[in-house]
């Protein structure tokens, strides 16, 4: 099985929900949908489920147009942000359902809801409805069902976005391991955190005001994002952004910061670029860069400093908890080898030549085995 | 706010209350009992203390008695007319309400909003205007003095009660469980049927609730669309009203006339509840 | 501008009950003129009780909520001065964004000439100044939410701001500008600001002091980076921080405490027999070393995860699991390794409480 499309575009009352939509999904893989907010995510997603219509463009499952085929024909299960379950029907018969939809036996359906509901860890709450339970008992009950059929496609749109954090820390990491063990489906799953994607592994698609700006392997996209759009949709906090020039050996950001080229940039010509670098590459080193603290934010055990190099703004990342005041003095440095860089159209000329300290430790592991 | 005048204050007001919707009642009940003497001569209201308790008047009503005025043929005519046309309404305007709040129709420049105010514009114009359209209607279609006829014309005037209350109550359901139902194989109808209609339960019967009291206490389509073969109840407790009133007669028959809707009423009951029709769907 | 103090406050909804039920537990609290506190804690730990009884929208069942030194307890909301901000951004749609600014003044009949003063330097600080004349209804959600902040300014009168989970429904993309507007904000002003949520990240940042909450307790009230380094509790160290502090459940023994067959040698005293003793320890101070040194442990490599700018391993040594956070620029770990817990990042929690020496 594969999924198909071809320049799907949707436009409703003139706001257009997605724009030349092309890709193909193969069977039993897991994509991750990144993007922000209105990015066409869930328009996506629903395409696919067969509840939203397309104005232009082809969508085919092996070569048949999947757009005429209604939902209840497709088979395929969906967790939704809000938690959707059927209110008047307790949490087995909840998970039950579609299987009794498709008219399985009695005790075939009890124990495909029992396996599912040990794996989501909620047999204790099978008799209850689902009023009665805690928003993520709700949505485990949601996953339940979607898991429970025998679908080709599994769509989770956003499933933890209403949770709170600690919540969602956990599911985040319950669900990497149910859907690596559902290998004999596709399973589809849109967020707006590049962390989540990079935690699920999958294959990513980076969507930006409704058009597709890069699919591949979370961590290639990481390593080498296509363009700005992705440094900074697929980044948290985005990747920094700087325009500047390219004289001799030296980048000019500014007047006051002038840099050598790092040695994965020699063969840079003279010229206008945008320069990008990951806000954990910029650290606080005495004696370097004089920058002021717009804000210290901290975000779960990191703090994300706001800074100005004279007129260019700045995001770093450190480990820890520190609290800096507004207006605070900072002095720092980039680590230049981690240096991307843009043409002026956005496009990526240049990514770091080993392209994390990652990758690279990982590819010394490997030797190192 | 939980002060002890405050408690004291919400009691005197809600006996006050009490007293005067249940006066009434208890006046019609007594007075059911009571023969010409009890009457005439003055306000009495205790049984065998201020006056002699008699079964005439129920006697009377029920044909069993010498005056022999009849509301059991009225009463069965009257049920099978709420029940028919209340049970009709709530399924068509179940079904309109549903498509109201789940599709959007355009025709010209007619929309949803248009759709809903026709059905609702129907209780608005007096029912005196309807009542010559009406009468010819159902003289062409030969329908006029017949529970057939009747049921028609009730179907016309419960059908936007159902469509209004049925169309919040769907509007109060999230669309995502209709497609989450599709998504489980279900069918637009099965959906429907399946998922949709237990989950508006709570809507259906206070629907229904408001279907069974206008349709069994209308007099006025009740005593113009009908002359001799077929009499509802409202009319044929009006009737009894004379130059002699028969109030004893009068009495036992108004209290008849209440009892269904007191016993749905108490059948209801728990769907009423506010926390069960909030508790529904969230 | 005030300072705030919370004293002996508890709530019961049903106070008269034999033996009562507390949302909120019983509790002091005092908050600086000008400071800003955040109130963190899952849904139902008894935070939105508290602002309601800040608010006014709630009388406590017992205790004084004082505003400068002023009984203000049973007092109603409009006569506390106290602006509020809601989740969900509370605007006029019909009303172009300088009304609605001006809104909560023309309801005080301030003149005309103040009002546009007032609209004016607010819009200012808020970047608003040039779609004043726009209509409100046509900007984005945290637009919106910032002229809901910015209706809660506008009063000149106003001592303190709740502000109730205000970020909810902002993407996060536009949180980052959101929340350095609120930092400044306070920062310029001076105001007492009172964030509540159930966001650590957002506790954290915005406010100097966070108060943590759960079932109606406060477990905690510190600055980030106390909340961080010295949890005073184990749920503390479990709701603050990602991934939570690493807890491991170990022994008492003659001068320390055993983990499994690590011994870590520590002067402790009045610790009952029966106690549960935890240790925690926060990834970022567990690291890894291929040669046994001091205070390591030999263990293995369960699952090492790599998140792109740093890495979650999990090593396993007898029944205990301890996740480590690592920076991107050390080298991965994998197979049998030592795992080094660093002494003096170690806490000791009796009975979930923090260890410390009396």
């Amino acid at each position: 099985m594969s999924i198909v499309a071809e320049n799907i575009n949707l436009t409703v009352d003139g706001e257009t929900y997605l724009r030349n939509v092309s890709f193909e999904l193969p069977n039993e893989d897991f994509f991750i949908i990144v993007g922000r907010t209105k990015a066409g995510k869930t328009t996506l997603l629903r395409l696919l489920a067969g509840l939203e219509e397309i104005d232009s463009g082809s969508l085919t499952l092996d070569g048949d147009d999947l757009t005429k085929m209604p939902p209840w024909e497709r088979k395929v299960g969906m967790v939704y942000q809000q938690f959707i379950n059927y209110p008047h029907l307790n949490n087995f018969e909840n998970i039950a359902f579609p299987l009794r939809r498709a008219g399985l036996p009695e005790d075939k359906i009890a124990e495909a809801v029992n396996k599912v509901a040990a794996v989501l860890g909620v047999e204790e709450f099978l008799e209850k409805l689902p009023s009665e339970l805690s928003g993520g008992q709700q949505q485990r009950i949601a996953l339940a069902r979607a898991l429970v059929k025998d679908s080709k496609l599994l769509i989770l749109d956003e499933p933890l976005v209403n949770l709170d954090y600690k919540l969602r820390e956990q599911l985040r990491e319950e669900f990497k391991n149910i859907f690596n063990d559902q290998r004999e489906r596709l399973v589809i799953y849109s967020t707006t955190e590049p962390a989540e994607a990079m935690e699920l592994n999958g294959t990513v698609i980076v969507m930006h005001e409704g058009e597709i700006i890069q699919i591949g392997a979370a961590e290639e996209v990481y390593n080498r994002p296509a363009n700005t759009r992705v440094a900074e949709v697929f980044n948290d906090p985005p990747m920094n952004l700087v325009r500047g020039v390219v004289e001799g050996n030296r980048i000019h950001l500014n007047q006051d910061v002038i840099m050598a080229l790092p040695a994965h940039l020699q063969n840079l010509a003279a010229g206008r670029y945008t320069f990008g670098i990951r806000a954990a590459d910029i650290n606080l080193k005495p004696d370097a860069y004089a920058a002021e603290v717009q804000l210290g934010e901290i975000n779960g055990s990191e703090t994300i400093l706001h800074i100005k190099l004279g007129d260019i703004s700045l995001v770093t990342e450190q480990e820890g908890v520190h609290q800096y005041d507004l207006g605070a003095s900072a002095s720092v440095d980039f680590d230049l080898n981690q240096l991307y860089v843009f043409d002026n159209n956005g496009d990526l000329l240049f990514s770091p030549a080993t392209n994390s300290s990652f990758e690279k430790a990982m590819q010394d592991q490997e030797k190192d085995n | 706010m939980n002060s002890s005048g405050y408690k004291i204050f919400k009691f005197v007001f809600l006996a006050f209350w009490a007293s005067f919707v249940v006066a009434p009642f208890l006046w019609a009940l007594t007075t059911s009992f009571k023969t010409i003497n009890g009457v005439t001569s003055g306000a009495t209201y205790i049984p065998w203390v201020d006056y002699e308790p008699s079964l005439d008047g129920w006697r009377n009503v029920l044909g069993t008695g010498s005056q022999g005025i009849n509301v059991i043929e009225p009463f069965i005519s009257s049920a099978y007319v709420t029940i028919g046309a209340s049970a009709l309404s709530l399924v068509l305007g179940t079904f309109v309400a549903y498509g109201l709040s789940r599709f959007k129709y355009r025709a010209g420049f007619i929309r949803n909003g248009d759709i809903t105010f026709f059905f609702i514009s129907q209780r608005i114009m007096p029912p005196v205007v309807l009542s010559i359209p009406f009468f010819l209607m159902l003289q062409q279609l030969g329908l006029l003095d017949s529970i057939f006829g009747l049921i028609l014309v009730y179907i016309a005037l419960l059908m936007p009660i159902a469509v209004w209350v049925m169309v919040d109550f769907f509007n109060n359901i999230p669309k995502e469980i209709d497609e989450m139902a599709m998504l489980d194989g279900c069918s637009p109808l099965q959906t429907f049927l399946r998922v949709i209609l237990p989950n508006a339960k709570p809507g259906l019967v206070v629907a229904g609730l408001f279907c069974v009291i206008f349709g069994w206490n209308d007099f006025f389509f009740a005593f113009t669309l009908t002359f001799t073969e077929t009499q509802l109840l409202p009319v044929a407790i009006v009737s009894l009203n004379s130059s002699a009133t028969p109030w004893w007669s009068l009495s036992a028959s108004a209290l008849i006339s209440i009892a269904p809707l007191i016993f749905v009423a108490v059948l209801v009951e728990k769907y009423l509840d506010r926390g069960n029709l909030a508790g529904a769907v969230k | 501008m005030a300072s705030i103090d919370l004293k002996n406050i508890a709530h019961s909804y049903d106070p008269t009950a034999k033996d009562p039920i507390f949302a909120l537990q019983p509790f002091n609290l005092h908050w600086e003129d000008g400071g800003t506190y955040a109130l963190l804690g899952p849904s139902g730990c008894g935070k939105s009780t508290m602002l309601n009884i800040m608010s006014g929208l709630l009388t406590p069942s017992h205790g004084q909520l004082l505003v400068d030194n002023k009984d203000v307890t049973h007092l109603p909301t409009t006569q506390r001065n106290i602006a509020q901000v809601f989740q969900f951004p509370v605007i006029y749609k019909s009303k172009t964004i300088y009304e609605n600014l001006a809104f909560p003044l023309r309801c005080i009949k301030m003149n005309k000439h103040d009002i546009d003063r007032r609209v004016k330097e607010v819009a200012d600080l808020l970047n608003l100044t040039n779609i004043l004349s726009k209509s409100a209804n046509s900007v984005s959600a945290d637009t919106k939410q910032l002229i809901s902040v910015g209706r809660g300014l506008v009063r000149e009168n106003v001592s303190a701001i709740l502000m109730d989970e205000p970020l909810t429904v902002i993407d996060p993309q536009l949180k980052f500008e959101l929340r350095r507007k609120l930092k400044e904000i306070s920062a310029r002003y001076g105001h007492t600001l009172i964030y509540v949520t159930h966001d650590q990240n957002e506790a954290m940042t915005l406010a100097d002091q966070v108060v943590v909450m759960d079932k109606g307790q406060i477990m905690q009230m510190g600055s980030p980076e106390e909340l961080f380094e010295n949890p005073s509790h184990m749920h503390v160290g479990y709701f603050i921080g990602s991934p939570a502090m690493n807890f491991m459940n170990c022994r008492l023994s003659d001068q320390g405490i055993h983990i499994d067959d690590h011994f870590v040698p520590m002067e402790l005293e009045g610790i009952a027999d029966s106690a549960a003793l935890n240790m925690g320890v926060r990834p970022e101070y567990v690291s890894f070393s291929d040669t046994p040194v001091a205070n390591s442990v030999p263990a293995e490599i369960v699952e090492v995860q790599n998140l792109g700018k740093y890495a979650i391993a999990t090593a396993k040594f007898g029944n205990q699991r301890v996740k480590a956070r690592l920076s991107g620029k050390s080298k991965l770990p994998s197979g049998a390794t030592n795992l080094v817990l660093h002494k003096e990042h170690m806490r000791l929690y009796v009975d979930g409480h923090l260890y410390s020496a009396s």
